[in-house]
């Protein structure tokens, strides 16, 4: 690197490391969602089964 | 559950808005780098995923500490959701960092006291996890998570401090580093805004995560209430 004239090419690497960082976050909001989304369901479903129980 | 709080509302578009003038400022308003080109750009954000991931290690140190102080379960919560952040955000730091060594180190992976520091770090986080699903007593565990999640701290300022005490290639930022590390570069005014903002607008995304995952535990808690209702009729 310390004889190279030009600036290295590395603009792919750059795609990969902010598409490494920009995925591990969107992953995460997803699965924050997907847990909201299952847990909501159980909620629903558990009110329901009270109800049901009480009649 | 409860409708979104509108202070969160409010916090969910300011962060985009944040994260959106982010990558403005790293990819564009920041000068590339002339030996390393565009790679470079990735270490505005690799240093602000392990800034978060400090951070966020940092906050169930002190929630563990203030649980056991005060028993009060809702501590144990921050400490809980603090770490699994913190967790995805090292992961990040860690990927990124590979990434850029691959064109600058020449190799993906090198035994680097930083890179390995790093990774025990994070696995000593994922350790909390699993000790934390081998206690099936609520207060056991939670008393257990909070004295590992005060002592798994050591992990990071060891990790912080690995690259200005050890002779390492990973290069020093801010502060002087080793001679021999590869990939320094000085911070012209331009890149130093762009370092910082990216800095302050992860600060934002952590914050935000960690209010829906407190949320999420709260709702979690709700259903394991239900259920013992419904089992018990």
């Amino acid at each position: 690197m310390f004889l190279q004239e030009t600036t290295a090419n590395t603009f792919n690497y750059m795609i990969l490391g902010f598409g490494v960082i920009l995925g591990v976050i969107v992953f995460y909001l997803i699965s924050l969602v997907a847990r909201f989304r299952n847990l909501n369901h159980d909620l629903e479903l558990l009110n329901e089964i009270e109800v049901d129980g009480r009649k | 559950m409860k409708p979104m709080p509108k202070a969160l509302k409010v916090l969910n578009w300011i962060t985009s808005a944040l994260f959106v003038v982010a990558l403005y400022l790293v990819l564009f308003y920041a000068p590339r780098e002339t030996v390393m080109g565009d790679v470079q750009r990735v270490f505005y954000f690799h240093v602000a995923a392990g800034w978060v991931g400090g951070l966020a290690f940092l906050v169930t140190a002190i929630a563990s500490g203030v649980y056991l102080t005060r028993g009060d379960h809702r501590w144990d919560q921050v400490a809980l959701a603090s770490v699994e952040i913190g967790l995805v955000f090292t992961f990040a730091n860690i990927v990124s960092g590979s990434v850029w060594a691959r064109p600058i180190w020449n190799t993906w992976w090198t035994w680097d006291p930083r890179l390995v520091t790093a990774s025990i770090m994070e696995l000593v986080y994922i350790a909390y996890l699993l000790l934390r699903q081998g206690v099936e007593d609520p207060d056991r565990r939670a008393r257990f998570g909070a004295v590992y999640g005060i002592v798994g701290f050591i992990s990071v300022p060891i990790t912080f401090l690995s690259i200005r005490i050890f002779r390492t290639i990973h290069p020093v930022v801010i502060g002087s580093g080793d001679l021999s590390a590869t990939g320094s570069f000085n911070m012209v005014p331009e890149m130093r805004v762009a370092f910082f903002f990216s800095l302050f607008t992860f600060t934002f995304i952590y914050a935000t995560f960690l209010w829906h995952r407190l949320r999420l535990q709260r709702l979690a808690e709700k259903v394991e209430h239900m259920k013992m209702k419904v089992v018990s009729e």
